[in-house]
């Protein structure tokens, strides 16, 4: 018989059939017959966690006759995904670790919106609030409610050349105000200025168009882009002073600090010698060390300037939270396997070992991993400095709205800069002012438009157990 | 004999088989389009009157995503910013597109395939890559073009292209001239090409220069061309995307210190992925769709005015 359409629209059809029907035949075949599929997934955005995680899995799965599955998907891929699969409904991972300042996508509607199982009676009932460091499950929160577990602390501290601190006669030990610390650097730059007017160091790695770094210093000072009700607290008289100082360190003739950036830049600048201070969590560290082993020896980690004296000397940036979604088909058993990959003694030791993050649980800190001396860091204890620090890092709060409170504090604070570049400090203060005000009330006007989510006060002091 | 002869004598399930293979043909086409582009179309018109949280939960708002569009200070920058880049993209691309095609066009050149596809190459590699590409460039101290900038003037080193919200814009259409002016080019060589030779010799017999004979002759026998390839680069800019925000990323969390790299599609991404409001990106969408069909409109009106007065 012969096709009416002709041989190509034939020849067509039998490739889909053929296609269609390897595919639908593969599927069961692509398994092992032993295969079983797993009781749990856990999805990671974070390659060494990933490893980390999967080193463990096997002895929690022996322990606990069950099979967990480890993905690792991209994080741009995780969050968009997930968002709008819990939005739809659609097939999720039972547990996720989210990265920090994404939580406020997962929150932004009503409460019962929320994809992510409310954690907050969970950890409450089982003693974790005493255990952690309570700063970091204001985080995780929303309206004084626990949507994930913290992985980590993240204090800041200072990294610096302490080769070149030697040649250059400085002392750390002075450095113990950031006025004091911009008065060192600026004679750092002169000091060092070449012919071509362009200095051969700078004092310290700061973005010039502020974000992380100046966020981080924010926090420092007591503000965030949020309170803890959800305020926009950008515009404060706190958020000012920090903006104006800031300003100063990037443009201009008091300009003591170069943007590193990240990657290749910053390796090459860091062993160049380009900035001879560089922020640096317990993440970045690790990624240091790893990424530039001819520093080796070069490098010591002192605690950050406080903005006055006796002040606070550390900070946060970055961060992971572990959450379960509620499609999760056995939350007993993901809450013991969380507890085991995250708060378990016996599994952190190794973990810091290989990561150099510092974990929220106040017990572990006294691990033998913590005390060893680190070569590449001139025989400091990483974990003895960065959990010196731990207890006192300042609260954060993330919101729906954090990634344009960002771009609007930078906006601010580039216009701030871009004045300061061409009017000199007269008048900063009052520029300053007013574009932290236009900008914060940009963000008031966006978060006012959202007629899903209203800030509800009375709750929010439960979220981190005051 | 004639086809209706054939058509009564034939037995009737291969009449209707005729009738119905343009349909069978048709049907994935219409099918797809059905699906993937009018039901879309239609979802996003409505999607644009109502605020969502997501694609679950949405609450009908009017006109308001567009009222608050129409005066939200950043849509401003970012309809300024396109506006911009679509100008300075048609007004240095477009000539140099010409200009290469013209070189590339005169006779007894052995290496004319060898430059045609270095000078086209660029647009092989995709908006992402050439903003990745261009982020290094760009690096202050230790980037190829402020190295370069150094070495031949002294001055620039420090320069910070993409962390300067006066310089993110011409860095931009930097990259941006980089990737499409092959890509343009190959457009204006081919309309050379089919130019009419024996119009070139006999204006070249009347006297004409080299001059006369470009605006006289060449650019007559190109203006169609030209007209597409303006009218396409105008929605081309006006769609930009991915190379500001790649180029970007650490820059103002890929718009650039305050907004300066912010273009309409970005805009339109921000509110409808970053903060979850489909009904906002919605709006924003039907009026990029809007701004595109009247600057379309008017370019062909002028520019075919202009090839036909010419």
């Amino acid at each position: 018989m012969k096709f009416p359409y002709g041989p190509a629209p034939l020849a067509i059809l039998i490739i889909a059939v053929l296609t269609g029907i390897a595919l639908a035949v593969w599927g069961p075949l692509s398994h092992a017959p032993d295969y079983r599929p797993p009781d749990l997934v856990l999805a990671t955005f974070v390659p060494e966690q990933a490893e980390v995680y999967h080193n463990a899995i096997p002895e929690f799965e022996k322990q606990n006759n069950c099979k967990i599955e480890i993905e690792l998907v991209d994080q741009n891929a995780l969050q968009s995904r997930l968002q709008s699969a819990l939005q739809v409904g659609a097939d999720v991972p039972d547990m996720v670790e989210l990265m920090y300042g994404t939580m406020g996508v997962f929150t932004k509607g009503p409460l019962e919106d929320v994809g992510l199982v409310d954690l907050t009676d969970k950890i409450k009932a089982s003693g974790l609030y005493d255990r952690l460091v309570t700063n970091r499950l204001s985080k995780w929160s929303s309206r004084g409610h626990v949507f994930a577990l913290p992985h980590d602390v993240h204090p800041v501290l200072l990294c610096y050349r302490r080769d070149l601190m030697e040649q250059l006669g400085i002392d750390i030990n002075k450095l113990t105000t950031w006025e004091e610390f911009s008065r060192v650097g600026r004679e750092v730059v002169k000091k060092t200025m070449r012919p071509d007017g362009v200095p051969e160091h700078y004092m310290i790695d700061m973005q010039s168009d502020g974000n992380d770094t100046l966020i981080l210093l924010l926090l420092q000072h007591g503000v965030g882009l949020f309170d803890a009700a959800g305020n926009v607290t950008f515009d404060s008289p706190a958020a000012l002073d920090v903006v104006c100082w800031y300003v100063k360190q990037v443009e201009g003739p008091t300009r003591i600090s170069f943007p590193c950036g990240e990657g290749q830049n910053f390796a090459k600048a860091m062993i160049d010698g380009l900035c001879l201070f560089y922020f640096c969590p317990d993440w970045r560290a690790n990624r240091i060390e790893l990424e530039i082993p001819s520093l080796s020896g070069k490098l010591a980690l002192m605690p950050m300037p406080a903005w006055e004296p006796g002040g606070l000397r550390t900070s946060t940036w970055g961060g992971a939270g572990l959450a379960f979604t509620k499609q999760c088909r056995n939350f007993d058993l993901a809450w013991k396997l969380a507890m085991y990959l995250y708060y378990d003694r016996a599994q952190l030791g190794p973990r810091y070992a290989v990561t150099h993050i510092l974990p929220p649980l106040k017990s572990a800190w006294d691990l033998p991993q913590l005390s060893e001396s680190s070569p590449f860091y001139s025989n400091q204890s990483l974990g003895k400095v960065y959990s010196a620090m731990a207890p006192f890092v300042p609260e954060e709060h993330d919101f729906a709205y954090n990634t344009i409170a960002n771009g609007k504090l930078s906006e601010a604070f580039t216009n701030a800069s871009y004045y300061y570049k061409v009017h000199g400090e007269d008048g900063l203060r009052e520029y300053a002012r007013a574009e932290l005000k236009r900008c914060a009330d940009h963000v008031r006007l966006v978060m006012a438009r959202n007629v899903f989510l209203k800030p509800q006060p009375a709750q929010v002091s439960e979220a981190s157990g005051k | 004999m004639s086809e209706s002869s054939i058509a009564k004598r034939a037995p009737i399930g291969w009449r209707l088989r005729s009738r119905s293979t343009p349909y069978v043909f048709l049907f994935p086409y219409v099918a797809i389009n059905l699906v993937f582009f009018l039901l879309p179309l239609i979802y996003a018109t409505v999607l644009a009157f109502y605020q969502t949280n997501g694609p679950a939960r949405r609450a009908y708002v009017g006109w308001s995503n567009f009222t608050f569009v129409l005066k939200d200070a950043d849509f401003h920058k970012a309809l300024w910013n396109t506006t911009i880049f679509a100008i300075f993209s048609i007004g240095l691309q477009l000539p140099l597109s010409l200009g290469l095609a013209m070189l590339l066009n005169a006779k007894n050149d052995r290496f004319k395939g060898i430059f045609r596809l270095a000078i086209f190459a660029p647009n092989l590699v995709g908006q992402v890559f050439v903003g990745v590409i261009f982020s290094v460039l760009f690096t202050p101290r230790y980037g190829l073009f402020n190295r370069g900038l150094q070495a031949l003037t002294g001055w620039g080193l420090e320069q910070q292209w993409l962390g300067d919200s006066k310089l993110v814009m011409p860095a931009i259409i930097i990259a941006a001239m980089w990737m499409y002016v092959g890509f343009n080019m190959i457009y204006f060589l081919a309309a050379l090409q089919n130019v009419d030779q024996n119009l070139i010799e006999a204006a070249k017999i009347d006297g004409a220069g080299p001059g006369n004979i470009f605006l006289n002759v060449i650019v007559p026998a190109i203006a169609p061309v030209a007209t597409f390839v303006v009218v396409t680069s105008t929605i081309g800019s006006y769609q930009l995307f991915e190379l500001p925000y790649n180029m970007l990323k650490n820059n103002g969390g890929g718009y650039g210190p305050s907004n300066s790299g912010l273009t309409i599609v970005g805009y339109l991404y921000q509110n409808a992925f970053t903060n979850g409001d489909l009904g906002t990106g919605a709006a924003v969408g039907w009026l990029l769709t809007f701004i595109i069909l009247i600057i379309s409109l008017v370019q062909i009106r002028i520019v075919g005015s202009v090839g036909s007065e010419i």
